[in-house]
């Protein structure tokens, strides 16, 4: 017993695997929300889509002039207009989600490309790497703050309006004859979820991140019969797998990212299997 | 006796398309009307202008005495398509109290539960009050559906094609329990329907409408008008044919 504690808690001697763990664990609850709302509304890669699209919000920050630390705040509303031209390319077309998510992906990414491009050879070197892909072992006090502030809100705001986002998702005609505003809350969850992937890919990486909004969410809405227990299952699930993937990655000496992404793969097939049994 | 629904001179057009023109009808409050006419006759965007989905280019429409958007929740509406295949967990209860509240539930308490147990069983479907929306059968699915639609007590129940997409049965069953529905005196109801046996089992009055309201009266008169629509317009493609015999022999 007194092993496996050792096992857990060696870890969290060092103080960079503290700032990992908190990061990690409010980052993975914040997006397991976020998840289940994206995921039931088809919505999935809109993460990963969001994730890599800010690339292209950097990019027109640093030929700015912004240093690659102050190019988040030309990202972030960047992307959020990314995020609203999904809407509205779902809305007043037939595309779907994903082909919506696809186009804007690719455009804003090749946009980035260009812009970096253009900024010159006066410009010094960027590091393409580090502008996309942050690492959960690398993030600083500063960073955890802000992941810290950023994961609260969101989870404050999707709790809050959830109830009536789930019913504008589940039959939209009469959501909005009970007065939802349908429109308003897609709005609000696709920036939400635009301030979220690009707080965090900046702080973890976009492949965490993205796995962060979809893992969690698939894997609760195999198990869950109301909407209030796929919420708690998601979190829960997401908690842990950052928790042992963390406490993984220390022990064997590999990327986190890698094992928080495999324990949440395994927690899914898992569910999968006993989803089939009931 | 008051007036549920006023429709008056009412023209719609979508994507350009003109889809009614110059409607006018009413339904009095405790009255059972039917909708008729082909499909693409306008009949579903008649309902959702009644709603306030659709807007109008011209016209009026007063839903228990005011406008389309501000009665919604004295209305009760059952679409002719039925959210069911969305990856939310849903079930039975969450669907009712849903529409009772507004916003969906987290969880369903024991109230609301009753709440929703008493509604379905005014429908024939109590029991299935806990199940799971997937995997319920089309009536099974109408009857929670309807239940939903009586959720907020409603002074008016708009129907469109309740007997779409059910069998001999359970259109039978359907019809049963519309029928119950009906004898209630103080709810109006207008029923979009091709069912000739349902306008005739259910409905006080029936409107025929192709765009236009082609008749407006009884069953009786209306299903009478129909018939003799149908065999004007028989005629009119027989002439039509014999024209062109006649330009070919030419």
């Amino acid at each position: 017993m007194s092993d496996l504690v050792e096992l857990v808690a060696s870890p969290l001697g060092q103080g960079f695997m503290r700032r990992a763990l908190c990061a990690g664990l409010a980052l993975g609850a914040a997006g397991a929300l976020v998840g289940v709302f994206v995921v039931q509304r088809g919505l999935g890669l809109v993460a990963d889509g969001l994730a890599h699209a800010s690339f292209g919000g950097l990019a027109l920050g640093l030929l700015l002039g912004a240093s690659p630390e102050r190019a988040l705040w030309v990202a972030l509303p960047f992307t959020l207009l990314i995020a609203l031209g999904i809407q509205q390319l779902r809305r007043r077309t037939s595309l779907g989600g994903d082909a919506a998510t696809g186009v804007f992906f690719a455009v804003s990414f090749a946009a980035g490309v260009l812009l970096l491009g253009l900024r010159g050879p006066r410009g010094g070197p960027v590091n393409l790497e580090a502008l996309l892909f942050g690492s959960l072992l690398a993030v600083t006090p500063e960073a955890l703050a802000v992941v810290l502030l950023v994961s609260l809100a969101v989870a404050a705001l999707l709790l809050r309006i959830g109830p009536k986002l789930a019913y504008a998702t589940f039959d939209p005609e009469l959501a909005r004859l009970s007065g939802v505003p349908v429109f308003g809350l897609e709005s609000l969850l696709l920036a939400t979820t635009a301030l979220f992937v690009v707080v965090g890919a900046r702080t973890v990486g976009v492949v965490l991140v993205a796995a962060f909004v979809v893992i969690p969410a698939a894997t609760a809405q195999l198990l869950g019969r109301t909407l209030g227990t796929t919420l708690v299952a998601a979190v829960a699930m997401s908690l842990a797998g950052t928790g042992l993937g963390l406490v993984a990655s220390y022990h064997w000496n590999v990327a986190p990212g890698a094992t928080i992404i495999l324990t949440l793969g395994l927690f899914f097939f898992l569910a999968l299997g006993l989803g089939r049994r009931r | 006796m008051s007036l549920a629904l006023a429709v008056r001179d009412v023209t719609v057009e979508l994507g350009g398309r003109r889809v009614l023109e110059g409607v006018s009808f009413e339904v009095r409050r405790g009255e059972f009307a039917a909708l008729l006419g082909p499909n693409g006759g306008g009949k579903t965007t008649l309902l959702r202008a009644a709603l306030g989905l659709v807007p109008l280019v011209s016209g009026s429409i007063e839903v228990l005495g005011t406008g389309p958007g501000a009665a919604a929740a004295a209305v009760g509406y059952l679409p002719q398509t039925k959210a069911a295949g969305t990856s939310l967990p849903a079930r039975a209860a969450d669907v009712i109290v849903a529409a009772r509240r507004g916003a969906w539930p987290l969880r369903v308490g024991a109230a609301d539960r009753e709440r929703a147990r008493e509604l379905l069983a005014r429908v024939g479907g109590e029991r299935l009050v806990d199940s799971p929306l997937r995997g319920l059968s089309g009536g099974e699915l109408q009857r929670v559906y309807l239940a939903r639609a009586l959720a907020r007590d409603p002074a008016l129940l708009l129907l469109d094609e309740p007997f779409a997409g059910l069998d001999e049965r359970g259109r039978a069953e359907f019809l049963e329990l519309l029928s119950g529905i009906a004898e209630r005196s103080e709810l109006a109801a207008l029923l979009v329907t091709h069912s000739e046996a349902a306008v005739r089992r259910l409905a006080d009055r029936a409107v025929l409408l192709d765009r236009s309201l082609q008749a407006w009266g009884t069953p009786e008169q209306v299903f009478e008008r129909e018939t003799a629509r149908a065999a004007a317009w028989s005629g009119h493609d027989h002439e039509a044919s014999r024209d062109a015999r006649c330009e070919d022999d030419a």
